[in-house]
Parts: structure tokens; C-alpha cells; sequence
């Protein structure tokens, strides 16, 4: 059995459940085992992770440069498209794209931005600002 | 206001989560099904795969039937008698009936979305609806929650419980619940496993549409040798990537699945003293280990990016065998008479 002190996660938090799985050996029998994932799935999580967070950056360099609005970062950081936030928003996704910008973002409305507070469970005052 | 009520239920760790929670179910109402022939009654093998549509920003595949698919034809195929609310418009009430249903001692299964779940393993989050878990307590503002993917029960605070149970998006679950009313004495097991079989058969290799079972991965194979010429090395990376977490995790994955349908068939093969699901079993068993192969050669191409032709045709090539084996392994079972 593998321990979980395996260096491929670089989120510590990561890797530290473990998991019933099955497997089926060379006597034809289907084995039961509780264990953390082996290697290749932590490459694949780990990969997946890091485009995210790619992303996420991308994301906030671009709102800090004021080319786009938090929502985008936002967004990003939720892991979502604009089709599953304008579906958790409430808001068409033609006008979720149009918010994106920065100078729109800056003339919404307190109704709009409360929606999209509530969506991403943080206070408007924590919206309008990346961390 | 402290209520406290307890249900005597029992959280077994299983490898797939409806069909965990639905054997976990039938075992506190003194029916020992063990999780592999849950997930066979239920048909919860499935594969289907919907280039045109994304989900984190990769092709869309599915290993899994549509929710609740695995506890609705199971109680149908065994004859017991169920309830499944689709759907509850007002989140309060969603809550207040299951309060109701705690009172009266029925542990609930229900359809949740894993993004807000506080005590699920961070590298597993993403937006994916279509989760289940049982509740069997409530102890003021917590409840208790049996999720079969982790190794205890857990608690949710009422605010987080009703977070999840009105996750948005895709397949979203709007308060589905579902749990057991009464289950007869004698269950026909030979028949439902007939049924389950038939149907499992019937939606891997004879749904008359190119991306549902056997011919989904056929074209997954075929798409797979184009991607790095059509997206570039390091997109066609990522989409490997995204093949393999569906393949691998979540609930140990669709690889997981063929082992946990190879042991259903073991399973009914002894039960029912039948050489030829033994058999089918056998292959079933070598097709998931040719899976794993699949996922490690598919990790390594991730790391490494070498010669990445050459690698993803061999990929595909792989994919397109696995499928000649599953659906060698469907054509038999297609054949036995039970």
C-alpha cells in the first residue's frame, strides 16, 4: 500500500483520502482494497490542477491589468464556463459575457451583483475586488 | 430547538456512489446485497462520449447512466416498492420532508452536486451534479450523511446540506430524494439479474446512436489519434488528461466500473451455478485490466510528452481494441438464457 507522502500533489490538502477500489488479479478473482489512488492518477489530478490554476491566474492578471472584470476571475476560481455560471446566477449567458467587461461590470446594478454574490457565496464588497 | 434523532444504519465504503448507497439501503432493510449486484440490477455500467458539448473547457464523457438510474431500475427490476421525488420547488420544504422521513426512521438517499460538499477530498472538486448520499440522523442543526466514497460518515450543517441539494448546472438535482417503503420477503434476484443484464446489453451495443456504449468509444479512439494535430500538444494533453480522470476517479472511475460489473457477473456466475457468466466474468476482468494499462500509458504520455503522434495513435489504437473486447464480452451475455 502506497502512503500519501507522495511529492506529485503540491497541495499538501490533496491525496489524503483513501478510496475503496477494485482490481482483478491472475487467479481470476476480483479484489477489494482500501487505498490512496497510485501514480498515474495523481499525475492526471495534479495536471488537471495545474491548468486550473493556470487559469485562475491568468484570470487575475487580466482583471488587476483592468482588461476584464472580476467576474472573470471569479469564475475562473469557481471552475466554472460562463454557461454553468449564468445557469447558477440566474442570468442569460449572452449578458453573464457582456457583464465581463470591466467598464459594463463598473455600472451594474446592486439586484445584478447580489445575484452573482450569492452564486459564488462571498459579500458584493468582496466581488468587486480580487484578492 | 435540539432534536435528536439517529437512524441504526450502517456505512459501508463502496467504489461506485449510487449503487453504494442503494446496497447500503436494501442492507438495512435486512436485504444483503453486496455492491457489485447492486450495480449490475441497476445497470450502471454506461459509456458515452459528446465531443460538441465541454465540461471544463474538455469533451464531455460519461461513465455513468443518468442519475438515479441505478436505484430506480433496480427497486423496479427486483419489485420493491419505492418512492423517488424528482423534484422539490421550494428548498424549505425539500428539507422539511426530510426531516419527516428521519422522524419515521427511513434513511434517505438523495442527489447532491460535489462542488459545495465541505468534508469531500479537495482534488476532486468540480462541478459535477450528479452525486449521491444517504442521510440516516439530525442532531439539531447537523446531519448526519453516509457518502460511500469516503471511509466514515460524515455531518453537513443544514445550510451546507441544503447548498448542495440545490447545486446549479448541469443535471442539476433540485432536491431529488429517494428511499425505500417496504421490501417483500422474497426476491426474485435471478430475474432482476436477467433484466439488469438484458438492459446493460442493450445500452452498450444496441442503442441505434454512434456515441452511446461500444461505438462511443470506437469514435472516442478514432478522435483521440487526432487530437495533438487538430488542438496542439498541450491542449490535446490536457483532453487526455480529462479521459482519464473520468476513466480513473470519481468514484474510482469507469476503468473501476468493469471491475465492479467483472465481480457482479462473478457473483451471479456462483449464485446461480452458471459456467457461462463465470466465463464472461473472466473477460470482463482482463477488459478492466487492459483499462488500467490505458490509464497508465495515457498518465505517462501526460507527463512526458514525447512524440506525441505516435503515442496518441497508439492510444487510440488501444481504445478501439478495448472496445472489440467489450463488446465481445456484451455479444455473450447477449446469448445466456438464465
Amino acid at each position: 500500500m502506497e502512503d500519501n507522502s507522495n511529492p506529485v500533489y503540491k497541495d499538501q490538502r490533496h491525496g489524503q483520502s483513501k478510496e475503496l477500489l477494485y482490481s482483478y488479479d491472475k487467479d481470476g478473482q476480483f479484489q477489494r482494497t482500501v487505498g490512496f489512488h497510485g501514480e498515474p492518477d495523481r499525475i492526471i489530478l495534479q495536471q488537471a490542477w495545474d491548468h486550473f490554476n493556470e487559469r485562475i491566474e491568468d484570470a487575475r492578471q487580466r482583471v488587476i491589468a483592468g482588461k476584464a472584470s472580476p467576474i472573470v476571475y471569479y469564475m475562473e476560481k469557481f471552475l466554472a464556463d460562463p454557461l454553468n455560471l449564468s445557469m447558477m446566477a440566474g442570468i442569460s449567458i449572452w449578458r453573464v459575457k457582456w457583464h465581463m467587461r470591466p467598464g459594463v461590470f463598473k455600472r451594474l446594478n446592486e439586484k445584478t451583483l447580489k445575484k452573482y454574490a450569492d452564486a459564488f457565496n462571498i459579500s458584493i464588497e468582496q466581488l468587486k475586488k480580487v484578492d | 430547538m435540539e432534536t435528536k434523532t439517529m437512524i441504526n444504519y450502517t456505512h459501508r465504503q463502496a467504489g461506485h456512489c449510487e449503487s453504494g448507497a442503494t446496497s447500503n439501503l436494501l442492507r438495512f432493510y435486512g436485504e444483503d446485497m453486496s455492491e457489485p449486484m447492486a450495480f449490475g440490477i441497476g445497470n450502471g455500467l454506461y459509456f458515452s462520449y459528446i465531443p460538441f458539448l465541454k465540461v471544463q473547457f474538455a469533451p464531455m464523457i460519461s461513465f455513468r447512466n443518468l442519475p438515479n438510474t441505478v436505484f430506480h431500475r433496480g427497486m423496479k427490476y427486483l419489485g420493491i416498492d419505492a418512492t423517488v421525488i424528482k423534484k422539490f420547488k421550494d428548498p424549505k420544504e425539500a428539507m422539511l420532508a426530510l426531516d419527516r422521513n428521519l422522524e419515521k426512521g427511513i434513511p434517505t438517499g438523495m442527489q447532491v452536486g460535489v462542488f459545495n460538499l465541505t468534508f469531500f477530498p479537495p482534488e476532486y472538486r468540480m462541478h459535477y451534479n450528479m452525486h449521491n448520499l444517504v442521510c440516516f440522523g439530525k442532531e439539531g442543526n447537523l446531519y448526519h450523511i453516509s457518502d460511500t466514497v469516503m471511509e466514515t460518515a460524515q455531518v453537513l450543517t443544514y445550510e451546507d446540506l441544503l447548498r448542495v441539494r440545490y447545486a446549479k448546472g448541469v443535471f442539476a438535482p433540485e432536491g431529488k430524494m429517494y428511499w425505500i417503503n417496504n421490501v417483500p420477503g422474497n426476491l426474485d434476484i435471478k430475474a432482476a439479474v436477467a433484466m439488469g443484464i438484458k438492459k446493460t446489453v442493450y445500452e452498450m451495443i444496441k442503442v441505434p446512436f454512434p456515441l452511446i456504449g461500444v461505438k462511443g468509444l470506437r469514435w472516442m479512439g478514432r478522435d483521440l489519434r487526432k487530437w495533438p494535430k487538430k488542438h496542439g500538444v498541450t491542449k490535446a494533453s490536457f483532453y487526455l488528461g480529462q479521459v482519464l480522470r473520468m476513466a480513473e476517479d470519481f468514484g474510482t472511475g469507469g476503468a473501476g466500473f468493469r471491475y465492479i460489473y467483472g465481480a457482479f457477473l462473478k457473483e451471479a456466475g456462483e449464485k446461480f451455478n452458471h459456467t457461462e457468466l463465470l466465463e464472461a466474468s473472466e473477460m470482463m476482468g482482463k477488459t478492466a485490466n487492459r483499462w488500467r494499462e490505458f490509464t497508465y500509458i495515457g498518465a505517462r504520455n501526460c507527463k512526458s510528452r514525447s512524440q506525441p503522434q505516435e503515442d496518441y495513435g497508439m492510444l487510440g489504437d488501444m481504445m478501439i481494441e478495448i472496445a472489440g473486447m467489450e463488446e465481445q464480452v456484451y455479444r455473450k451475455l447477449d446469448k445466456i438464457k438464465l
